[in-house]
């Protein structure tokens, strides 16, 4: 019995050496990455070489092409070149046919699922407020969101991909400012059956009214009783010292004593690293 | 059958095992508009990828098939790792006065080294669909954490597949190395309360320590007091991260890139959080 319980012991230990033994030295088969092309050329040359403030024209006899191109050119634009895109878009939204390709553009990107294109697409289609572009915008956020696909920590990631371009696109129907779509707005504000685009219409609202105490006020009424927090949310946007945000969050913050996290809990500790990563090279000069 | 054949056996069985994960790869197909942009800042820096595989512990056996020899590929999953790395090195503007925290916070949180912020850890890749990362404390003494990321961040047709969702997924899992290291339990629904409760809609809830800009000095996301008062979640890293990248990060940063990180972190801050919701980033003006 005993030296069964030995043989037992001894087998399971070698085992166990034999594993340790095979995770490390997976962990130090290391050889260097490699590419065909690769660049010597540091970024900052690379973007000084960029021109800015050159944006594809955009004309009604090749609508599509040329708004396929503006889109792609505007991903890639940097904030300097928001007022250039803005003149653009301006020009662009007294051409129906050019507003009919963003709006189709916009779909197909949805479609092949690149959001980050879909996003750009939309934000461009807000700012050109019209009221065919608005139009096509709330029958975006009125489409039914997914009910099948894949769960990733309990949320449907079709639904949450869908529900964040509905959040832009709301987005864009406030910015209209106009009380038909308004009307939208604020009916949205609560009955969206995502939290993402009901959070996104209560901020869109409110921003657009200046975050009067009035707009607040008005829009009150829609929205769920128990997301009446979402009309004191603190809002941080570029530019904003930390006085002016610091001073939101103490207000808000004493308004709403609930949402005050408790403290955190401890666990066993677990004992320190035996071989530390020491790695401190500097990343190359950019 | 004796020791020497149950061990050949096994080894066998865990070396192919091993093969099948590394030969398995997520959809290749193509990459994000923001992907893309960010890439066209660089047009693939051979100095950094070769700083990138160090600094975040990358194993060439993890990451064959995935670009570990194309690295140029911008489709691939190891082009796509070190593009997010490259936005989150680079691209921050670190203003004092407006960023939540600065380069030196995320960069630590994310990189492979020990530090205040985490025992080292190494960045893996896996096939799964049903998560974004997740962080896996090491069991052999000798061994390090892992931070595996997984196909949504890679996948093109999936939200997150772009630069600063990634970089984010870096802040949440290194957030969890975190927790480890200074022995705070976040919860037993992979490392996070279980929900929906409160304000959160999913099923991996945390908490909001809402802290105001200045209060941390760069470098210092790690401190904490043991309270509520001084302390950070990892879902709460990862909004404040994305935020910096929308509000806060260098001219050059494309608007894709930005618009891409306000996105998911808004829709983060309104649906992770008990407490919620957190901060809403960007601005509302559409474009």
């Amino acid at each position: 019995m005993q030296r069964n319980t030995r043989r037992v012991l001894s087998r399971a230990g070698t085992l166990v050496v034999t594993l340790g033994l095979m995770s490390g030295s997976a962990a130090v088969a290391q050889d260097k990455p490699t590419s065909e092309n690769p660049s010597n050329i540091p970024p900052s040359r690379v973007i000084a070489g960029r021109p800015l403030h050159s944006p594809p024209k955009m004309n009604a006899a090749d609508a599509r092409k040329s708004v396929n191109a503006f889109i792609t050119w505007a991903g890639e634009s940097v904030v300097e070149e928001q007022s250039t895109a803005r003149r653009a878009l301006a020009s662009a939204a007294k051409q129906p046919e050019l507003v009919q390709a963003f709006m189709e553009e916009i779909l197909a990107a949805h479609e092949s699922g690149d959001t980050s294109r879909a996003l750009v697409g939309l934000g461009l289609l807000g700012e050109m407020r019209t009221y065919d572009g608005a139009k096509f915008l709330v029958e975006f956020v009125r489409k039914p969101l997914p009910t099948k696909g894949t769960v990733i920590e309990g949320e449907l990631q079709e639904e949450a991909q869908q529900a964040r371009l509905q959040a832009k696109a709301i987005a864009g129907v406030a910015y209209l400012r106009n009380e038909e779509f308004d009307r939208e707005v604020a009916y949205q504000a609560g009955n969206h059956p995502s939290v993402i685009v009901r959070a996104e219409a209560i901020s869109a609202y409110l921003w657009n009214r200046g975050d009067s105490l009035e707009a607040r006020k008005a829009l009150e009424p829609f929205v769920r009783k128990e997301e009446r927090l979402y009309l004191d949310r603190v809002r941080r946007v570029t530019g904003e010292g930390a006085d002016a945000f610091n001073r939101k969050l103490t207000a808000y913050l004493k308004a709403h004593p609930e949402v005050q996290a408790p403290d955190p809990v401890r666990k066993d500790p677990r004992p320190p690293e035996e071989k530390p990563n020491t790695f401190d090279e500097t990343p190359p000069k950019f | 059958m004796n020791l020497k054949q149950g061990i050949a056996l096994m080894s066998s069985v865990l070396a192919f095992g091993l093969a099948t994960e590394a030969g398995a790869v997520c959809t290749q197909t193509a990459a994000s508009q923001a992907d893309r942009d960010l890439w066209n800042t660089h047009g693939c820096w051979q100095d950094f990828f070769l700083w990138q595989y160090k600094a975040y512990g990358l194993r060439s056996g993890d990451w064959s098939n995935r670009g570990w020899n194309a690295a140029c590929n911008v489709n691939l999953e190891f082009p796509k790792h070190w593009n997010a790395s490259y936005l989150l090195t680079y691209g921050m503007e670190d203003d004092w006065n407006q960023s939540f925290h600065g380069t030196e916070d995320y960069r630590a949180t994310a990189e492979a080294r020990s530090s205040n912020f985490h025992d080292s850890l190494y960045h893996s890749i896996t096939d799964r669909t049903d998560v974004f990362g997740t962080f896996t404390p090491r069991f052999w003494p000798w061994d390090t954490d892992r931070v595996e990321t997984a196909c949504p961040l890679y996948n093109p047709n999936v939200s997150n597949s772009n630069p600063g969702s990634r970089a984010g997924d870096y802040m949440h899992e290194g957030w969890h190395a975190y927790f480890d290291k200074y022995n705070f339990d976040n919860g037993n629904t992979g490392g996070h309360r279980p929900g929906p409760q409160g304000a959160c809609t999913i099923n991996g809830c945390d908490y909001f320590y809402f802290h105001g800009i200045s209060k941390y000095p760069f470098g210092a996301m790690w401190e904490n007091n043991g309270t509520a008062s001084k302390f950070h979640s990892p879902n709460q890293v990862q909004v404040e991260f994305l935020c910096d990248v929308a509000d806060q990060s260098h001219w050059w940063i494309p608007l894709s890139v930005r618009q891409t990180a306000a996105s998911d972190a808004n829709a983060r801050a309104a649906s992770r959080f008990i407490n919620g919701p957190g901060y809403t980033c960007g601005s509302p003006r559409p474009w």
